[in-house]
């Protein structure tokens, strides 16, 4: 018996008008693997899990969730599925248990305590009795974690829910999904952010304009990637560049305009490239030559670097 | 966008449609001359009875007014509107029939097959009526409202009244050669006005002026030429067809 | 929230199939919506209480509105002038009254942007659309049987149970009145029902309550229009206004039914028309907002 995929998409498309959304694209995930769907805004990853969700059909393409379809099983394809699409969506003038009771109505009623427990998860417990309304950006994405916990679900299907955070509710939701992830969940995540992926997710499939750029495990994705960066500032910086010539593994050129670094604005100064042990014997050299470094910083992780070319983004730092 | 091109195409088609029904049944009213007639002395003969009780007059019954009617719009004798005229006859020995026979009710007909009828007041009174304990009340048969079943019979009632000749001249103006005019109306009726009227100046036959008007229509008639100085003229009216008064006399002014 | 999470080294929560909902379930998730709206309890309470004012109004008025049937009588008589009501109502009270719900009952997902929330759930497009039709359907009739019974008991209240003079010229004893005047306001449930299913469709094709709400109001004031136009008569029965006027075949003499029957089968063919087409615009929608 081979084992059932928790989800199994088959060259799905989907068109809007002149525009391919989606083209083409094949997504597998086993269960109890954590899942990445990377891309830049407008690759098409939203447009793939609303087919996910039935919410819009497919051009073209077969969509199976734990063996089940939109055209044999209707919404029972959903049995044992969860998430939500973008920012969830609540009525405000319901407070937030509310909205959970009554969407515990629409999943056939949750058993007794469920709606507590799931609104501790997400820590609303002390706010679920105020209108959704009333609720910050980052209450009603926890709310929507919390809705789609309700069903008690074997895939969650998460699209950018860090999306449109400030740096604390991020930092947040990227440890809630990284504590759900570890519960042994099969969780299929959106991002358009690598960090966000990299740190939880086992495979990645990187979307861009509609197609599948990359497609693979994290590992196989690190060997691919270049080497890391950095950014060097002395006091030489002629001097520095010519003791490179004694390390063949590495890279130094004059930085281009428009790279900062935190504290420094368009610092005037060198990259280098390399692996991790090479930089770090030249970067040895030129301060024992008695070179004055003044910045020394990593300026880009490799797979955000692979994840920019893939994608053809420009490179930014 | 399109989404609304469509929808203004479909809400195009269905206008399109309906009117094209509309056209080809050519209105299609329920409001027919006969269903007027049956319902107008129906809904009349409920109100009149109610007036004989409140004013006290014994053995006045829906079904003892015997009540008739011929309905009339002045054109088709189809569809609602204000023009409506319906000519009734009933029978109350307390309240005969004027000289022509039947009284005319005006009729204010709406396309939900209601109307409004408003009574002659010369036989049935003004609006409010003293009952028998001597209290001003409301006259229920001066104007009332009815409503007529759309799927009721539309056979003709067969019902028809002569039409009414009115002299509407008061004063006969001749010309300098001794001629003058009178204006003459047929009303509301079956067959219009036929027949002449004889002119008599002080006791001299002048001759007489034949008539022949359709229903609704005025017409001018010429008199025979009066002599000088004559004073007033008698006009004797005979009909084949229509009735009306059977003389008047005139003045003769200038 | 990192501080006080309890989450279990396990699965947070016992993985298991939600259970399908049933219709009753989804019905009563409607209802706890609604019921927590406050233009529902607007509604409601206009219903209620509207009728009094505007009997006390009309009956104090020094001429009668004789131009309205039963407008002659509005002023001494509480049956005729809780049927001069009725009448005013049909035109635009009605159908305003009912959109208000049936005509936002879709269209406020769309505003919530909640579509994709209770899509993602366990119950169905057509379970969601059943729910909500009935939902809106019976908050009309109920917001109707409302307004009729105040409107009765005030008009009767403030005008009095005289004897009332029928369609036919008839004189109706007051408690045969009372029986009519009520059946009379039942016979407004079918068109009622009529435009509740065509707020329906517009708030479904609009996806705006805007238009959802006031749409019904223009439509049904456009079609009383276009049924009291002389000529254009042989549209009367297609129009979903004309139901509204049936009941005078009850008050009048012979009682006459058939345009009551032929108004339920244009209100039948209206409501099966428009509910079709609604059910197939959300069935074939793509979610792509919200
Ligand atoms: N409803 C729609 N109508 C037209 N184009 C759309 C619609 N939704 C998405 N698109 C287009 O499809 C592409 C993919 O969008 P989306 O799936 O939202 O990307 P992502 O979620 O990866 O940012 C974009 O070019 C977007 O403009
Ligand atoms: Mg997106």
């Amino acid at each position: 018996m081979t084992t059932q995929l928790a989800v199994d998409a088959v060259g799905v498309t989907k068109a809007f008008g002149q525009v391919r959304a989606v083209d083409d694209v094949t997504i597998q995930v086993a269960p109890g693997e954590v899942y990445g769907v990377l891309g830049p805004n407008g690759a098409g990853k939203t447009t793939f899990l609303r087919m996910l969700f039935g919410l819009i059909r497919p051009d073209a393409g077969t969509i199976r969730v734990f063996d089940k379809s939109w055209d044999s099983d209707g919404v029972g394809v959903l049995d044992g599925v969860a998430g939500f699409i973008e920012s969830p969506g609540f009525y405000p003038y319901l407070t937030g248990r509310q909205n959970l009771e009554g969407l515990a109505l629409l999943d056939g009623g949750a058993r007794p305590g469920l709606v507590e427990e799931v609104l501790e998860v997400v820590d609303l417990t002390d706010r679920a009795d105020r209108k959704v309304g009333g609720y910050s950006y980052g209450m009603r994405q926890r709310l929507g974690v919390a809705a789609s916990l309700l069903r008690e679900p074997r895939l969650l299907v998460l699209d950018e829910p860090a999306n449109g955070l400030d740096p604390a509710g991020i930092r947040d939701m990227r440890a809630l999904v990284k504590r759900l992830a570890a519960s042994g969940l099969t969780v299929l995540l959106s991002s358009h952010n690598m960090d966000e992926v990299e740190e939880i997710c086992d495979n990645v499939t990187i979307m861009n304009r509609g197609g599948v750029a990359y497609h693979g495990s994290i590992t196989d994705l690190r060997a691919m990637a270049p080497d890391p960066g950095h950014l060097l500032d002395t006091n030489d910086n002629a001097g520095a560049r010519a003791l490179a010539a004694d390390h063949p593994g590495i890279e130094v050129e004059r930085a281009e305009d428009g790279l900062t670094v935190v504290g420094q604005e368009a610092a005037d100064g060198l990259t280098v490239v390399g692996q991790e042990a090479a930089v770090a014997a030249y970067v040895a050299d030129v301060v024992r030559s008695g070179i004055v470094l003044r910045v020394f910083t990593p300026t880009r992780t490799p797979l955000e670097a692979l994840f920019f070319m893939l994608t053809d983004q420009e490179v930014a730092a | 966008m399109r989404r609304s091109i469509i929808t203004a195409a479909v809400v195009l088609l269905v206008l399109a449609g309906l009117g094209s029904v509309a056209v080809a049944t050519g209105g299609g009213s329920t409001v027919t001359s006969a269903r007027l007639e049956r319902s107008l002395t129906a809904s009349f003969s409920q109100v009149y009875s109610q007036q004989a009780r409140l004013l006290g007059h014994r053995g006045v019954t829906p079904a003892s007014l015997h009540a008739k009617a011929m309905c009339d719009n002045g054109g088709s004798n189809v569809g609602p509107g204000s023009s409506w005229n319906c000519l009734m006859s009933f029978h109350d020995p307390s309240n005969p029939m004027p000289t022509t026979g039947y009284g005319k009710f005006e009729l204010n007909v709406h396309s939900n097959d209601c109307y409004t009828a408003g009574s002659p007041s010369t036989l049935v009174g003004f609006q409010t009526i003293t009952d028998k304990q001597g209290r001003t009340v409301n006259n229920p048969a001066y104007e009332f409202d009815a409503c007529f079943d759309p799927g009721s019979s539309n056979e003709p009632t067969g019902v028809t009244f002569p039409s009414a000749l009115t002299i509407t001249t008061t004063a006969l103006t001749p010309d300098p050669q001794g001629r003058a005019t009178v204006a003459a109306l047929c009303g509301t009726g079956a067959d219009g006005c036929v027949g002449s009227i004889e002119v008599t100046t002080h006791g001299k036959k002048l001759g007489s002026v034949p008539f022949h008007l359709a229903e609704n229509e005025t017409a001018k008639l010429t008199l025979p030429q009066l002599p000088p100085g004559t004073k007033e003229a008698d006009l004797a009216v005979t009909y084949q067809q229509g009735v009306g008064s059977s003389g008047t006399t005139l003045p003769v002014q200038g | 929230m990192t501080a006080t999470s309890t989450l279990p080294t396990t699965a947070p929560v016992k993985a298991g199939t939600p259970g399908r909902p049933g219709l009753g379930a989804t019905i009563r998730w409607e209802l706890r919506k609604l019921r927590a709206q406050h233009r529902t309890k607007a509604v409601l309470l206009g219903a209620l209480l509207g009728p009094v004012p505007i009997a006390l109004v009309i009956h104090a008025q020094g001429r009668p509105p004789k131009d309205t049937l039963f407008g002659r009588y509005a002023t001494t008589n509480g049956f005729a002038l809780s049927l001069l009501i009725l009448g005013f109502a049909a035109q635009w009270v009605l159908p305003l009254l009912i959109a208000v719900v049936a005509g936002d009952i879709f269209s406020s997902e769309d505003t919530h942007g909640t579509w994709k929330t209770v899509l993602t759930r366990s119950a169905s497009r057509a379970q969601l659309f059943t729910a909500k039709t009935v939902t809106a359907v019976g908050f009309a009739v109920l917001t109707l049987l409302v307004l009729s019974a105040s409107t009765i008991a005030s008009s009767v209240l403030v005008g009095g149970h005289q004897a009332l003079t029928g369609l036919g010229g008839q004189l109706i004893a007051p408690s045969t009145a009372l029986k009519l005047v009520g059946a009379s306001w039942l016979t407004t449930i079918p068109p009622t029902i009529g435009f509740a299913c065509l707020a329906i469709l517009l708030s479904v094709w609009s996806r705006s309550s805007a238009v959802g709400i006031a749409a019904p109001v223009v439509i049904g004031m456009v079609m009383q229009l276009v049924g009291a136009m002389g000529g254009v008569e042989a549209l009367r029965p297609f129009l979903l206004t004309t139901p509204y006027e049936a009941w005078h075949g009850l008050l009048s003499a012979p009682r006459f039914t058939g345009p009551l029957v032929e108004g339920l089968l244009t209100t039948g063919a209206w409501a099966a028309v428009t509910l079709a087409v609604s059910f197939a615009l959300l069935r074939r929608r793509d979610i792509t907002g919200g």
